[in-house]
């Protein structure tokens, strides 16, 4: 696996474009992710941000760009109007080292919360299976809900479904972490157990993007913000600079409009 | 290739006459058992409806006995058993012997008997898509039962039904080739008449499977045409 | 109505009930390996696997399965040379293994479209859960997309079970003594037809029955994850996986 030095980013997007049919909802994305960042994204619907996140782990396969993974180059051939996907190999490996947690948790519903979070790690990484269970029951741990591993996801509140995610994505031992609006499926008192989760991750020193609606969040655990506005990137950088200096008068009328409806959540 | 053509042939010595009024025989008698069993399921599901509890248990029995037994059974209890009947009502009347009931009309009947037990499952399926809202507002404008019955539980269960009674048509269509086996010459038993003459039977049955294939086809698309008729009112288009 | 010839014939019929629980058993298995072939040509996007399977499934519903059982026992018996040279006459020339054969190429064309429908329901979501993990190809479909699909189509794979069934009464017709074909003679032969209807009816009756329970008890088996909230394991020390 190739190294990763504090000095190169661990994800690099340039210039993304990203069209669905007639619609560019990525217009020329730019942004270098770098270690121990906890980055989050921020825009209206419909702004690409979660189009953004996907196009890291090639859920969504971008029209236009360049993604680089540590120092590697995702390998795409063009294909009709936009690109595809060269080597699965290539993007199945890539997957292992960007885990991502998803709105509506996605957990598998015929496995249970333990099979669940070895999956990937068994079947995927092809590790022993002993050293997966071992890994697994103390990430469930951490998450808070070590009691839960032999129920069904179906037996879980949305905020337990969500800890078991998380769980989940870390038993991959990723490099970075990718949650595409991982509160805004939760019942709003669920919401802060996952927020305090996430939060006792970046404290650890994670890298991670966080597509999110949650201000407050961002505010008190990300250092750098980034604002997209319809497929383009209007702000990026420090968390406080962002906030208190915004140069976008959009990104400005943003955060007033939201503060409008809720206090930020005390995470 | 020109064997097989002489062997449709309309003139003596080709069987496409044969072939043809044997087709006539299948259609025949694949919608007389589907109109009877049309009727029987009609009945049966209004039973299971609107029936006190006998009569639920005894629509429900028929319903679950009928698709539970093979339909080949069916067939042999309707002619044989027809048969016998007929030879003891016969025999009242002073005929001796072995009366038979026509072919046709036993497998018809057959037919019409295993298909009334889907049919009566289709019906009821489609009366529940209704809502009661509906009925209760023809209600409320002074409906009589009957009229409330042919405007609007008629019109709308048939449009619900449509899709459920076109699958089974399909399979009167194909169960209508089981009756060969009591000697009514359908497409089936022409196609083996004709084999056992020619000993040709791949390219017979071979022909009898294209013509029934051809038939199911245009019925698919005859139902098809009625569903998107039908289904013009329905919000959304076709359910 | 005789009661005790109603009781012979039962008993004379069930001679017959082994016959029908093997090739109904062995035309299930087989239809369903091949109708799961079907169904993955089907959606596989692959357009030169796909249009084979829609004609083939089209062709076999669209035709009576005793056209089909006729066009190969008797039909291909006109093949017999080649058929000789191919080693492939022992199998062709038995009406069991013929019955078996149309039996389950029938089952296959309904099934696959049971299965595909299955298929098509696995949650986009969980799917793509397993593409961000890193799946793909075969651990996809073998992990994720095959248990969930499968479990999906138990109950309306299990009214398949039934239906072959009661497709086995056409092997009667070749010649096959199962429960039908007894019931055939039984009839001829003794001229009461209502009573051996009632006899043959009954065992039918029954072993769909048995069948409908062991479907049922097989789709609560495999779904643990559907039923109802299990109490909460205790914090263990142990790990048990």
């Amino acid at each position: 696996m190739p190294e990763i030095t504090d000095m190169q980013p661990v994800i690099s997007l340039r210039g993304l474009r990203k069209s669905f049919g007639q619609l560019e909802v990525l217009k020329g994305i730019s942004l270098d992710a770098h270690k121990g960042e906890v980055i989050a994204i921020l825009g209206s619907s419909g702004s690409g941000k979660s189009t953004m996140l996907r196009c890291i782990n090639l859920l969504e396969v971008p029209t236009a760009g360049e993604i680089v993974i540590g120092s590697e180059t995702v390998a795409l051939k063009k294909s009709g109007q936009g690109l595809a996907v060269a080597d699965q190999r290539q993007i199945d490996a890539l997957r292992s080292r960007a885990a991502m947690v998803f709105q509506s948790f996605n957990l598998w519903s015929h496995m249970t919360i333990l099979e669940n979070v070895i999956e990937a790690p068994v079947h995927v990484q092809r590790r022993p299976k002993a050293e997966c269970v071992a890994e697994a029951v103390a990430l469930l741990e951490k998450v808070g809900i070590a009691d839960k591993r032999n129920a069904y996801p179906g037996h879980l509140s949305g905020g337990q479904q969500q800890r078991a995610a998380i769980a989940r994505a870390l038993a991959m031992r990723p490099e970075v972490m990718l949650f595409d609006e991982p509160t805004s499926a939760l019942d709003p008192e669920r919401v802060g157990e996952v927020l305090a989760v996430m939060r006792s991750l970046a404290e650890e020193g994670r890298t991670m993007l966080v597509v999110t609606h949650e201000i407050g969040f961002a505010r008190e655990v990300a250092n750098r913000v980034v604002f997209l506005h319809e497929g383009v990137i209007e702000e990026d950088g420090p968390t406080e600079q962002v906030f208190t200096n915004p140069k976008s008068e959009r990104f400005r009328k943003f955060i007033s409009n939201s503060q409008h409806f809720r206090q930020p959540e005390h995470v | 290739m020109i064997e097989l053509l002489q062997y449709l042939s309309f003139g003596p010595g080709g069987w496409g006459q044969a072939l043809t009024a044997a087709t006539f025989t299948t259609v025949a008698v694949a919608i007389c058992g589907f109109f009877i069993g049309g009727a029987l399921g009609a009945l049966i599901a209004w039973g299971k409806l609107s029936g006190g509890s006998v009569v639920r248990f005894t629509a429900d029995s028929y319903t679950t006995v009928l698709r539970g037994i093979p339909d080949l059974l069916v067939i042999y209890l309707f002619y044989f058993g027809g048969s016998l009947l007929l030879s003891r009502v016969a025999s009242l009347w002073g005929v001796q012997g072995f009366v038979g009931v026509p072919p046709f009309a036993a497998g018809a009947m057959a037919i019409g008997v295993v298909s009334g037990a889907y049919q009566a499952e289709v019906f009821r399926g489609a009366f529940r898509v209704l809502s009661k809202g509906e009925i209760e507002a023809g209600r409320s404008v002074g409906m009589g039962r009957f009229l409330l019955f042919r405007r609007v539980i008629v019109p709308q269960v048939f449009r619900h039904a449509l899709p459920g009674i076109g699958n089974v048509w399909q399979m009167v269509l194909k169960e209508s080739a089981l009756i060969s086996v009591t000697g009514l010459v359908e497409l089936l038993r022409q196609a083996q008449i004709a084999a056992g003459s020619t000993r040709r039977p791949f390219e017979f049955f071979l022909i009898a499977g294209a013509i029934f294939l051809a038939i199911t086809w245009f019925s698919q698309l005859v139902f098809a045409w009625f569903e998107r008729r039908t289904g013009r009112y329905m919000s959304g288009g076709l359910v | 109505m005789d009661l005790i010839f109603i009781r012979d014939s039962f008993l004379q019929l069930l001679s017959g009930v082994p016959l029908t629980l093997e090739l109904t058993a062995f035309a299930f298995v087989l239809g369903l390996i091949f109708a799961m072939l079907l169904a993955l040509m089907r959606v596989s996007g692959i357009r030169v696997l796909e249009i084979p399977a829609s004609v083939y499934i089209f062709i076999v519903r669209g035709t009576p399965l005793l056209v089909q059982i006729f066009l190969i026992y008797y039909g291909l018996g006109q093949f017999r040379p080649t058929l000789q040279s191919l080693g492939l006459w022992q199998f062709f020339r038995d009406p069991y293994w013929c019955g078996i054969f149309a039996l389950s190429l029938n089952s296959a064309a309904y099934g696959s479209e049971v299965l595909r429908g299955a298929l098509k329901s696995v949650s986009k979501r969980e799917i793509e859960a397993a593409k961000a993990c890193g799946m793909s190809g075969l651990l996809l479909y073998r992990r994720i997309i095959l248990p969930l699909a499968l479990r999906q189509a138990l109950p309306a794979y299990g009214n398949e079970l039934i239906l072959m069934v009661k497709a086995t009464s056409l092997v009667s017709t070749i010649t096959m003594m199962e429960i039908t074909g007894i019931a055939a003679r039984l009839i001829s032969e003794t001229y009461r037809p209502v009573e051996v209807f009632i006899a043959a009816g009954a065992i039918y009756l029954a072993i769909n029955f048995l069948l409908t329970r062991l479907v049922s008890w097989l789709d609560w088996w495999l779904t643990p994850h559907l039923r109802g909230v299990p109490a909460a394991t205790p914090k263990a020390e142990h790990i048990n996986a």
